[in-house]
């Protein structure tokens, strides 16, 4: 099964072989339960625009990540999305986030002032354990936006976290989010910009 | 469609905004201005090996762009000349020859038909493949690592047509004794406005930014007395000549603090200056660096190393195709910095570039009204105190808050679409530059 960027990517360099990525696995109930919910409160947390909340489920170290990707050959498949130091839509640390979230609250941000109404869609979602005791979790999410008078948008695709155990005394949630790469759908975005989280 | 006498004089300030929405206006474009112009295709670094290839578009016309076994470059457009389907549909990769997928005629790097399946039974031998070959890219010109086309004969030599912008292109082209480098990957994204809008932008307007991107200044600094734009009283100048426009506050000292690339950049930046000052010079280094088009779509940010190209779409949509350039010989982990902080500034989610698409697709909606299409958009800011070869600065030049470069960039425009010869605009282009020298400074 599919449950990160990796298994992403060397699915789709083996495509033309046998590929090495089991397409079913399972993990117990109460981890996926407690996985899909912590990706819903989330969801909440951004389409109710509570920002300095949202930022409270990332951990210091966290890599945000989307790259862009481009129409290939089905020879040339494994460069279709763009590898680290290449072309990305978004790539911050929690620094920078905090520094969005600054702008998107401070009623000058005009791409989002007045503000979009989003709506996250957050489905397919696989869990894996990794050998360092945190989950590898693979999603497909849907943010839907619509902006203004009749302004909208569409966001599809893929995305990969990294969610790290947390103690829930510390935040009121079970996991942080250590990584996060975003797979868009799209190679030309249509949309007129990314001012909304995804 | 709208009429030549409402845009002839448009240099002179006042802008009928039909030309952003005029669907019949918007096919001259496609012939006179981006038919006739030269145009940017490719960055040496796109195309590393023999077989090389990025598909790309003058206008709306898809070319191949293609490394050749020689080394140098070469563009067709992509479009088969069967039956007129594309060539080829990937964005980028590397071929031996591109074999269309319609009926399979197979064409070279250069674009010559080299095969045509079933020649005999289908031909009976009685096609001339040499007179069959894609459609070329007549004129290409390389430019310190950046490739521009060109369909027309009888438009100026690339320098030429440059004229005094090379000075503001070599700011950025020639800073670097390594020269610079693409990051690998286009961003791609489509905003519902004119092409025009942006390009002009860029050309010639500071003006917005302390007003458009006052939330990108925050989002930079955690310290709120950092978080805004250089106060308007700071000395700046905008040039503008041939179409094309560049515009900078000038630094007070080469290496400010950069809250998007932070110190791993500006740190190296110091240690480095002087190759820079040596290259280009110390007031050119100061006063050279921030907005900047080359006529009619090809633009760059210096100090947000973004450059991109203004791909129209129709009258009311842009795709936007950007790149991030480094300087080649920086160190990975500058190369990292400057890559991260032009993403977070100057990508679709950047936190200057969201809040631009946001003032351009709001002009192109109300553009809707029949009323508002009838009413004239002020251009005139500096009107008529332009200045010429001031403050060590070559060309016609005006404060930094200024519309001077759009004036000349929709004048350009005007003096294209209205189907004008080369020779024309530039026996116009002198009148108006004496007229210029009678008039009182």
């Amino acid at each position: 099964m599919t449950a990160s960027i990796d298994d992403a990517r060397e699915a789709a360099a083996t495509s033309k072989a046998a590929a090495t990525v089991p397409a079913f696995r399972t993990i117990d109930a109460e981890t996926q339960h407690t996985v899909e919910q912590f990706l819903y409160a989330e969801a909440e947390l951004l389409d109710q625009h509570r920002y300095h909340e949202w930022l409270e489920l990332f951990a210091e170290d966290v890599h945000y990540w989307a790259p862009t990707r481009m129409t290939r050959t089905i020879r040339e498949r494994d460069r279709e999305i763009a590898a680290r130091g290449e072309s990305a839509f978004i790539e911050d640390d929690l620094h920078f986030l905090k520094g969005r979230v600054r702008r998107l609250t401070s009623g000058v941000s005009w791409s989002e002032e007045p503000p979009s109404r989003t709506r996250r869609l957050i489905t397919n979602v696989r869990a894996r354990p990794r050998d360092d005791g945190s989950l590898d979790v693979a999603c497909n999410f849907y943010v839907y936006r619509s902006r203004l008078e009749r302004h909208q948008d569409w966001f599809v695709g893929e995305r990969f976290d990294v969610l790290r155990p947390a103690p829930s005394s510390q935040t009121g949630y079970p996991f942080l989010i250590a990584d996060r790469t975003i797979v868009l759908d799209q190679s030309t975005l249509l949309a007129p910009s990314i001012s909304v989280f995804l | 469609m709208i009429a030549d006498t409402d845009i002839a004089d448009i240099g002179s300030g006042l802008v009928n905004p039909q030309i952003y929405t005029d669907p019949d206006l918007y096919q001259l474009e496609l012939k006179n201005v981006f038919g006739r112009s030269w145009l940017f295709l490719a960055h040496d670094s796109q195309l590393p090996k023999a077989g090389s290839f990025v598909q790309t578009y003058m206008g709306e016309d898809p070319v191949l762009v293609v490394r050749q076994r020689d080394g140098s470059v070469k563009a067709f457009l992509n479009q088969c000349r069967h039956r007129g389907m594309r060539i080829c549909r990937a964005e980028a990769g590397t071929n031996r020859a591109f074999t269309c997928s319609y009926h399979g005629w197979a064409y070279d790097l250069e674009g010559n038909l080299i095969n045509v399946p079933a020649e005999q039974i289908a031909y009976r031998d009685e096609l001339d493949k040499k007179n069959w070959g894609a459609l070329k890219v007549p004129r290409i010109a390389c430019y310190k690592g950046f490739y521009f086309g060109c369909w027309s004969e009888d438009t100026p030599e690339f320098e030429d047509y440059l004229g005094d912008m090379i000075y503001y292109f070599d700011a950025v082209v020639d800073r670097w004794d390594s020269g610079l480098e693409l990051v690998t990957g286009t961003t791609k994204w489509v905003i519902d406005c004119n092409w025009k809008f942006a390009s002009e932008q860029f050309a010639s307007d500071m003006y917005h930014v302390p007003i458009s991107h006052a939330s990108a200044f925050i989002a930079l600094a955690d310290d709120p007395a950092q978080q805004m734009s250089p106060p308007y009283e700071a000395p700046g100048r905008q040039f503008a000549g041939n179409g094309h426009g560049s515009g900078s506050v000038w630094l007070p000292q080469f290496v400010l603090p950069d809250g998007a690339t932070g110190p791993a950049y500006t740190d190296w930046l110091e240690e480095n200056k002087e190759e820079v000052f040596r290259r280009i010079g110390v007031e050119r280094a100061h006063k050279v660096h921030a907005h900047n088009t080359i006529f009619p779509n090809f633009s760059w940010l210096g100090q947000s190393f973004t450059m991109r190209v203004w791909q129209p779409r129709g009258p009311g949509q842009v795709e936007v195709w950007a790149w991030t350039y480094l300087p080649k010989g920086a160190p990975d982990k500058v190369k990292d910095s400057v890559r991260q902080g032009t993403q977070r500034t100057f990508s679709p989610a950047g936190v200057f570039e969201t809040d631009d698409g946001e003032n351009w697709t709001e002009i192109q909606r109300v553009l809707r009204g029949y009323k508002a299409r009838q009413n004239l958009f002020n251009m005139q800011m500096g009107l008529g105190h332009e200045e010429r070869d001031v403050h060590g600065l070559p060309g016609r030049s005006n404060s930094v808050y200024a519309e001077t470069a759009a004036r000349g960039f929709y004048q350009r425009w005007s003096d294209l679409v209205r189907g004008l010869s080369w020779a024309q605009i530039t026996e116009l282009e002198q009148a108006r530059r004496a007229a210029e020298e009678v008039q009182p400074a």
